[in-house]
C-alpha cells in the first residue's frame, strides 16, 4: 500500500549524473572510457578529448605513485585544485569520471 | 610384447653362409632391445674387411669367411636395380618421425658411390659405421644386414635411416634392391609392432582387452663396485694384502723386465660435421616497465586464479604504458580483484569484464550501468557538496573554517568569522574575571547562524513533521514529511539525509499518507520506523536501496486507527522475564492507545496503555468514573506524545489531546500513576531533562511551554511567549538549562540560567513558514529546525553562554533559589 500509484523514479545512475551536472559551479562533467572516447560529456568534443588524454596520463602516474609506495593500496580519487577551478577525477580501469567545478561561484 | 627377446645376449656366432642367415635372424634380433642405435654396432657382426681401418671393429662374430663371398655378392647386388620401398620411422609414441633425406640419390648413379663414400668417410665419425655397414651389405648374409639395419636403427620397425647418412649410403651402396628384398621379407617377418591399419572403432574401445603384466628379469644396467672397504670387514685383511702386493709391484716395475712400455695407436673416431637447415627463428623484443605494484599484481593474480587473469593483467599493464593502443579483446570471465587497504568501497569487482566485446557502444553502456560507476558518482556528488558547503560543514563540525584565498569572499562569511574571533577573545577575558558569563557583557549576543538547509524539489511544500538522528551514524538524519491537520493531508515522504550531501536525500520513501513520526532503532541502526497519518507503521531498512518496507503494520489487526503521533524505540530491561535488553517500538496514536511493537516474525503489537479520558473539573486521578450528565463521545483520549524516563524505562509520560500528562508504568496498562494537569490544549511534546531526571518539559497548543517537576502535578514554570501554537520543544544535550521551542512563527532558545522570562535567542520565521520541529545535534552546537515548507534548516548556536559544570542536576534549586515548598 505504500508506493503504489506513485511515479517510477528514473534509474539512479542517470539521476545522479544529472544532478551532478546541474550543481552550482559545475563547469563540465565527463565520462570517458579507457581509450579516451567520451561516453557522456557536457563539454565539446575537443575539450573532452584533451581533458581525457591529459588526465588519463596523470591518473596513471598518480596510481603508479600510490602503488609503488604500497602495492596493496590503490588510487580512488584525484582532485586538482587550481586557481580557477577544481578538477575531480574518479578513475577506474574502464573509465574516467571527470567533473570540473568552480567552487567559489 | 614387442616380440624381441628380452634378455640381451651376446651376439652369437655368426653363420658363415648366407643360407643360414635366416635362421639366425632371431639371434640377431636379440641385439635389438638395446634402445641405443649405436650400441648395436659394437654388438653386431663385424667381420673381416677389405679395408684396414675397420680392424677395430672386430666383433666376436667370425665373419671372415663371408668375405670370400664378397665379390660375388657385390656384383650381384650391383645389378639389381633399386627398388625403393618407403620405410617409416615411428618412435615409441607412434609419431611418424621419418627423416626426410637431404640427398636424393639418383638410382642409376649408384655404382660409383660406394667407393667415393668409402674414401670420403675417412676420418669421419661415421666412417666406422658406414664402412661396417657397407661391409655388411657386401656380405653374403643378408640376414645380418637386415638384422643389423633393424637393430641399428632401434625399434621394431625397419627404419631406413635414423641417421640420414645411412640413407644416402643405403642408396649409394649397390645392394639396395638386394638388401631391400631381404628387408622386405624381413619386414614381413620382423616387424612385430606395426602401425595398426584398421581403424579403431567404438566397439573396439569398449572391448575389454586383457593385459597381462609380468615381471621381467632383473636387468642390471650398471654396477660400480666399491673401491673402499671397511677396516673391520672380513675382506679387510685380503684387501690390505692385495694393496701391499700392488705397492711392491709398482715399486718393482721400474726397471723390471716384465714391464715394457710400448706404444699403441688407437683409432680415433672421425668426427663429422653435420649441418641442418631450419626456418629462421623470429625474435621479438618486448619491454615493459616493471614497478613494485606491477610485480605485486602479477603474483597476486597468479595466486588467485589461472592464466586468463594474468593475461588480462598483463594486457592492461602493457596497455597502460601505451595510451593510444587499439582496443584489445578482453579475456572472458576474468575478474581482477585488487587488494586495497583504503576504506572506500570503490574496489568492487567489475561486472563488465565478463563480456568480450569489441563493440564500443555496448561497453560504454555497461560502464554506465556498472556498480562501480554508481559508487563513483555517489562519491563525486559528495565531493562536490563538500566543495560547495565546506565552510558550513566545517562550522557544523566545529572545525577551523577554510579561508578561501580569492578576494571574492562572501561578505557575511567574513563577518561571521571576525565576530567569532572577537567574541572568543572577549569570552576569554571574561572567563578570567568570573566563571559566570552573562550575555550582556559580550558585545555580540547569542544567535543562531543559519548554515544550510536540507531541501530539494521533492520536499518542497511539504510539512516537516518529525526529525530523528541515527543512533550510530551521527551524520544521518531521518526526516518525516506530513501535514498535521486532517484537511491538509497530502502525500507523505520519509527521507534519510546525510550531512555530507545537503542537496539530495540518500533515501526516499514515498507514501500516499503523511508521515507523522520517524525514529531510528538503537540496536539495529539500519532500521527506520515510520508512522503514518493513517495509523500505519512501517519499518524500513536503510541499508538497502529498496523502497519497500521490511515490515508493515497495515495488515496487523491491532494497528492504529488514528495518526501515529510519535514513535520511539526503547531498550527495555526485561529483567523479570530473564531476557536481555530487548528493543521494542512504542507508538502513541490518536486512537488513544500506546502500543508496544515487537519484531518477531512480523510486527506483534501489545497495548501498553489505553488512554482514557479524565474529567478535569474534579481533580480525580485515573478517573474511570464519569461525571454524570456528561456524555462523552468516546472514552478514549487521543494520545499525542510520550516520553520514557531516561533512567527507568518502565516509567513514561504520555500527553493527550485533553492537555493532561499522565505518568504511566509499563506494568500497569489500566491505571495512571499520576496525572499532571496544566495545559489547556493538546500536549504536543514532552521531554525529560537529560541531566536532571526529575524535570521534564512539555509544550502544547495552548501557546505554552511548561516545566514540571516529577513529584508535583502542578507546573513548575510556564512560558507563554507568543500567541502561537508551540509544536515542539527539546532540551539541549549540553546544558540542563537550555531548551529550544518551535512555535509557528519563531524558534526560541531559552536559557533558564540566564532568564526565565525571555528566551535567549529568537529566530523569526519567514512569513508563511511555520516552524514545526526542532532537534538538537548531539556533538555539535547546532540545531535543526524543520518548517512547513519542507526545509530542515541547520543553525549553529553561536556565542552561547558557557555551560556550568556544576549544578546540572540541581536545576530546580538553582532556579528556585531558596527552596520553596511547592
Amino acid at each position: 500500500m505504500l508506493g503504489l500509484g506513485l511515479p517510477q523514479r528514473p534509474p539512479l545512475v542517470e539521476e545522479t549524473l544529472k544532478r551532478i551536472q546541474s550543481h552550482k559551479g559545475v563547469i563540465g562533467t565527463m565520462v570517458v572510457n579507457a581509450e579516451g572516447i567520451p561516453i557522456r560529456t557536457t563539454l565539446d568534443n575537443s575539450t573532452t578529448v584533451q581533458y581525457a588524454g591529459l588526465l588519463h596520463q596523470l591518473t596513471m602516474k598518480a596510481r603508479s605513485t600510490v602503488r609503488d609506495i604500497d602495492p596493496q593500496n590503490d588510487l580512488t580519487f584525484l582532485r586538482i585544485r587550481s586557481k580557477k577551478h577544481e578538477i575531480m577525477v574518479a578513475p577506474d580501469k574502464e573509465y574516467l569520471l571527470i567533473v570540473i567545478q568552480n567552487p567559489c561561484e | 610384447g614387442r616380440g624381441w627377446p628380452t634378455t640381451p645376449q651376446p651376439v652369437a656366432t655368426m653363420p658363415v653362409s648366407p643360407v643360414n642367415s635366416r635362421k639366425q635372424q632371431n639371434l640377431w634380433l636379440s641385439v635389438g632391445p638395446q634402445p641405443k642405435k649405436s650400441i648395436s654396432f659394437t654388438n653386431t657382426v663385424k667381420g673381416g674387411q677389405t679395408k684396414g681401418y675397420l680392424g677395430a671393429n672386430q666383433s666376436r662374430m667370425a665373419m671372415s669367411k663371408t668375405l670370400m663371398v664378397l665379390p660375388e655378392i657385390k656384383t650381384e647386388k650391383m645389378n639389381i636395380p633399386t627398388v625403393r620401398t618407403p620405410i617409416q620411422v615411428i618412435n615409441a609414441l607412434g609419431v611418424d618421425v621419418t627423416p626426410r633425406p637431404l640427398y636424393q640419390q639418383d638410382p642409376h648413379m649408384g655404382t660409383a658411390k660406394p667407393n667415393k663414400l668409402f674414401t670420403s668417410q675417412e676420418g669421419s665419425y661415421g666412417s666406422e659405421y658406414i664402412s661396417s655397414y657397407s661391409l655388411y651389405q657386401n656380405t653374403i648374409n643378408p640376414s645380418m644386414l637386415g638384422q643389423f639395419t633393424r637393430s641399428v636403427l632401434g625399434s621394431s620397425t625397419v627404419s631406413k635411416s635414423s641417421v640420414s647418412t645411412t640413407d644416402s649410403i643405403a642408396e649409394d651402396l649397390e645392394e639396395p634392391s638386394y638388401r631391400r628384398e631381404k628387408l622386405t621379407s624381413f619386414t614381413d617377418l620382423r616387424v612385430m609392432r606395426a602401425t595398426p591399419e584398421k581403424i579403431v572403432t567404438k566397439e573396439d574401445l569398449q572391448k575389454t582387452i586383457e593385459i597381462i603384466l609380468t615381471e621381467t628379469e632383473t636387468l642390471r644396467f650398471f654396477n660400480l663396485p666399491t673401491v673402499m672397504v671397511s677396516v673391520e670387514s672380513e675382506e679387510a685383511a685380503k684387501v690390505i694384502r692385495r694393496n701391499r702386493t700392488y705397492e711392491t709391484l709398482c715399486r718393482n716395475r721400474l726397471g723390471n723386465d716384465l714391464y715394457v712400455e710400448r706404444m699403441m695407436q688407437t683409432i680415433n673416431g672421425a668426427p663429422k660435421n653435420k649441418e641442418v637447415q631450419c626456418d629462421k627463428i623470429v625474435k621479438e623484443d618486448k619491454g615493459i616497465m616493471s614497478s613494485t605494484w606491477d610485480l605485486y599484481d602479477s603474483y597476486n593474480a597468479m595466486e588467485l586464479s589461472s592464466l586468463p587473469t594474468k593475461q588480462s593483467m598483463l594486457e592492461s599493464n602493457t596497455k597502460a604504458s601505451i595510451v593510444s593502443k587499439d582496443h584489445e579483446p578482453r579475456v572472458p570471465g576474468s575478474t581482477i580483484e585488487k587488494n586495497s587497504e583504503a576504506s572506500s568501497l570503490m574496489d568492487i569487482e567489475n561486472v563488465i569484464l565478463t563480456k568480450i566485446h569489441d563493440d564500443e557502444e555496448d561497453r560504454s553502456e555497461s560502464i554506465m550501468k556498472s556498480d562501480k560507476f554508481r559508487q563513483d558518482l555517489f562519491f563525486m556528488e559528495r565531493v562536490l557538496m563538500e566543495n560547495l558547503f565546506q565552510p558550513k560543514l566545517a562550522a557544523y563540525r566545529q572545525l577551523p573554517v577554510l579561508k578561501e584565498p580569492e578576494p571574492e569572499e562572501p561578505e557575511d562569511f567574513l563577518e561571521g568569522e571576525k565576530l567569532e574571533q572577537e567574541t572568543e577573545e572577549e569570552v576569554k577575558k571574561e572567563e578570567e574575571e568570573e566563571i559566570e558569563i552573562s550575555t550582556e557583557q559580550s558585545t555580540i549576543p547569542a544567535n543562531l547562524e543559519r548554515l544550510w538547509s536540507f531541501s530539494c524539489d521533492l520536499t518542497k511544500g511539504l510539512n516537516v513533521s518529525s526529525l530523528a538522528w541515527n543512533k550510530t551514524n551521527p551524520d544521518l538524519l531521518a526526516v518525516g514529511y506530513g501535514h498535521f491537520g486532517f484537511k491538509e493531508q497530502k502525500r507523505g515522504l520519509a527521507c534519510c539525509w546525510s550531512i555530507k550531501n545537503p542537496m539530495w536525500p540518500e533515501r526516499i520513501y514515498q507514501s500516499p499518507y503523511g508521515v507523522t513520526a520517524v525514529d531510528f532503532s538503537i540496536g539495529a541502526p539500519n532500521l527506520l520506523a515510520v508512522g503514518y497519518h493513517n495509523g500505519n507503521i512501517a519499518i524500513y531498512n536503510v541499508q538497502s536501496n529498496s523502497n519497500v518496507p521490511v515490515l508493515d503494520s497495515s495488515e496487523s489487526p491491532q494497528k492504529h486507527l488514528g495518526p501515529v503521533w510519535q514513535l520511539q524505540w526503547i531498550e527495555q530491561d526485561r529483567g523479570t522475564t530473564g531476557d536481555d535488553k530487548r528493543e521494542i517500538l512504542v507508538s502513541i496514536s490518536a486512537d488513544g492507545r500506546i502500543s508496544k511493537w515487537v519484531i518477531r516474525k512480523g510486527l506483534d503489537c501489545h497495548d501498553l496503555m489505553r488512554l482514557r479520558r479524565t474529567t478535569t473539573s474534579n481533580s480525580k486521578r485515573g478517573g474511570e468514573k464519569e461525571k454524570k450528565g456528561e456524555a462523552l463521545i468516546s472514552r478514549q483520549a487521543p494520545g499525542m506524545c510520550f516520553a520514557f524516563h531516561p533512567k527507568d524505562t518502565n516509567i513514561y509520560l504520555a500527553g493527550t489531546e485533553e492537555g493532561h500528562i499522565h505518568k504511566c508504568s509499563c506494568s500497569y496498562n489500566e491505571q495512571y500513576l499520576d496525572t499532571y494537569r496544566g495545559h489547556k490544549g493538546p500536549v504536543y511534546k514532552i521531554a525529560w531533562n537529560p541531566f536532571c531526571h526529575d524535570v521534564f518539559l512539555s509544550c502544547s497548543a495552548d501557546w505554552g511551554v511548561i516545566i514540571w517537576q516529577q513529584e508535583s502535578t502542578t507546573p513548575f514554570l510556564s512560558f507563554y511567549p507568543t500567541t502561537y501554537v508551540v509544536y515542539d520543544v527539546a532540551w539541549s544535550p549540553k546544558s540542563s538549562y537550555i531548551f529550544a521551542a518551535a512555535n509557528e512563527s519563531r524558534v526560541e532558545i531559552w536559557d533558564l540560567h540566564v532568564s526565565t522570562l525571555d528566551p535567549l535567542i529568537v529566530n523569526v520565521a519567514n512569513p508563511g513558514i511555520k516552524f514545526t520541529t526542532v532537534l538538537f545535534a548531539k556533538q555539535t552546537d547546532c540545531l535543526l529546525v524543520g518548517d512547513s515548507d519542507g526545509q530542515v534548516a541547520v543553525y549553529e548556536l553561536r556565542n552561547m553562554p558557557t555551560t556550568l559544570d556544576s549544578g546540572r542536576g540541581d536545576i530546580i534549586n538553582t532556579l528556585l533559589g531558596p527552596k520553596p515548598n511547592r
